[in-house]
């Protein structure tokens, strides 16, 4: 079962701020300011898959979903939706 | 009409003129009408090209919105579509020339084809669009257009010529024209489109000369240690302000019109490392290259080492082909993909090593390193062929001479223009600033005068320098 938004999110900044080395804020971009590149989004993928144990298949996926938390937020939420 | 040509500015005065004029349900035919009647000055028949992309995107865009299981099958359709076209009209040639080479070694006969066909302007721009609209549709992204709006996304003039490469989703919706006029478009679009003339016209050309010359076909011997640098400089400069000028003039013709368009350029020679490059040159296309091809590769293999390795090898490689029909783009692009795997090996040793991540003198010495390597990559995207690249790479790495053949003016030129690149960023700060605190001051001699005094002057110098060549590199691609 897919975690509640809050738990997400907090997972999402959890995992984001690991990878960029710095704490991520809300609204703060991650891919497009050049924060992560797109490899880095395929392990921010990896752990969130570990933390929310929630399947995330990342060919039908694009950099840019995962570009804040909020979107992160609302990517996961879709691809469990469209998973079910 | 080259966007630097009298006949555009016309075109283009005229057309925005009408377009603010007209009732705002009237816009968008007449935009498309605007469109296509610059397409076709180009040469009539090839308006049929584009035309055909929207109507085959359209239909395949149709029938995944019906049948969204089968949707997977229609984008490869779709893109097989695509690279069918690219490979007909760019590559037809390239393709023979090299089976015929393989033939005669295997002493077969040689294949004969009809003449060479000319290269519909913006192909391997709107073809790529194209490919990534089918895409977006398959994932959910977008939903399938009109054929209106898809006639106008491949078509609209500002940017059909060479990109900005733009995606459905941030251009379709301001395709609906439903802004009022504000000045700050005004302001805006010839603001950018007189600095794009000025980069063209006054920077970009008159380094073509001397550039033109130094990789000539015709230029005898190989050129010294010093000559070689600099007509490498001097390209890489060129090419910067050729697309960087054209780019301008199409975010600001866009803009004219209240549409916003994506930025090209972020300064890319203050460059620290080679996926810094990538961020900052020809951006939309970098953004295309990982959205459509690397991410969804590495995905599959979530990023391990060789995969990620060969991937940027590849995918690097098809970008230079991507340029052109011709080997020095691939040896381009296959340098660029080197670059990118010699900086991801030393990031792999930088994990495992945190004190290499903190030496200043390494961060250095990579933004050195990807300067020189940049500039060397250069050599055989503008050589005539790999003779003259292999020439002019060792006058520059292996046999030292000293000599300075060209006229004084080719060296001072270009150390300006190298001299504005480093000093660019702070130059753009300036300005912004000058403009910012102009606007809290209310209106002064500066905010009345200072814009048509530059307009003036940028368009001066656009006049003055109007002789040259003027064809944009990238329209050739």
């Amino acid at each position: 079962m897919l975690p509640d938004a809050t738990t997400i999110r907090n997972a999402a900044r959890e995992a984001a701020s690991q990878i960029a080395g710095r704490p991520i804020k809300d609204g703060q971009r991650l891919v497009t300011s050049g924060l992560i590149d797109s490899l880095s989004v395929l392990r921010l993928i990896s752990l969130l898959e570990k933390k929310l144990r929630v399947s995330i298949p990342p060919e039908t996926l694009q950099p840019e979903d995962f570009d804040d938390l909020d979107v992160i937020v609302e990517t996961i939420e879709r691809v469990a939706k469209s998973a079910d | 009409m080259q966007f630097n040509s009298f006949p555009y500015l016309i075109f283009l005065v005229a057309a925005v003129v009408a377009y603010w004029l007209l009732p705002e349900r009237f816009r968008r035919p007449f935009v498309l009408v605007a469109s296509l009647a610059f397409y076709a000055s180009w040469g009539l028949p090839f308006v049929a090209v584009p035309l055909s992309v929207s109507i085959l995107v359209f239909i395949l865009g149709r029938w995944m919105a019906a049948n969204p299981e089968k949707a997977s099958r229609w984008v490869w359709l779709g893109a097989s579509c695509m690279l069918a076209l690219l490979a007909f009209f760019k590559y037809r040639d390239f393709i023979l020339v090299n089976v015929n080479t393989l033939f005669a070694w295997m002493a077969a006969q040689p294949v004969t084809f009809a003449k060479s066909i000319a290269l519909p302007i913006g192909i391997s721009f709107y073809t790529f669009e194209a490919i990534g609209y089918l895409i977006d549709v398959r994932q959910g992204r977008v939903k399938p257009s009109t054929f209106m709006d898809l006639c106008l996304f491949f078509m609209f003039w500002p940017n059909v010529m060479s990109g900005p490469i733009v995606r459905a989703r941030e251009l379709v919706p301001q395709l609906k024209f439903r802004l009022k006029f504000e000045p700050r478009f005004a302001f805006e679009g010839i603001d950018r489109l007189v600095w794009g003339l000025v980069q063209k016209n006054a920077v970009a050309n008159l380094l073509g000369i001397w550039v033109n010359k130094g990789f000539s076909t015709k230029a005898i011997g190989v050129p010294s240690t010093i000559d070689g640098w600099f007509l490498a400089i001097a390209f890489g400069l060129q090419i910067y302000f050729d697309f960087a000028g054209y780019s301008n003039i199409a975010i600001g013709a866009a803009r004219l019109l209240g549409v916003t368009l994506p930025e090209n350029f972020r300064q890319p020679y203050h460059a620290t490392t080679p996926p810094d490059f990538w961020s900052r040159w020809h951006m939309t296309l970098s953004r295309w290259i990982r959205d459509y091809l690397f991410f969804p590769i590495n995905a599959k293999w979530m990023g391990a080492p060789l995969p990620l390795y060969l991937s940027l090898l590849g995918v690097m490689t098809l970008v230079g082909l991507w340029h052109g029909a011709g080997w020095g783009y691939v040896l381009w692009g296959f340098m660029h993909g080197a670059y990118l795997v010699a900086y991801r090996l030393y990031e792999s040793a930088k994990t495992a090593h945190a004190a290499i991540g903190q030496s200043r003198i390494i961060s250095g010495l990579w933004r050195f390193l990807t300067l020189v390597a940049i500039t060397a990559a250069w050599v055989p995207f503008r050589s005539p062929n790999l003779h003259k690249t292999s020439g002019i790479l060792s006058s520059m790495f292996v046999r030292f001479s000293l000599g300075m053949a060209y006229s004084s003016a080719f060296y001072v030129f270009t150390a300006i223009v190298l001299l504005f690149c480093v000093v660019e960023p702070q130059v753009m700060r300036k300005l912004a600033e000058i403009e910012e605190h102009a606007g809290e001051q209310g209106p002064s001699m500066f905010r009345i005068l200072g814009r048509p005094i530059a307009y003036i002057c940028g368009f001066l110098l656009f006049m003055l320098f109007d002789e040259n060549n003027t064809q944009f590199i990238y329209s050739q691609f």
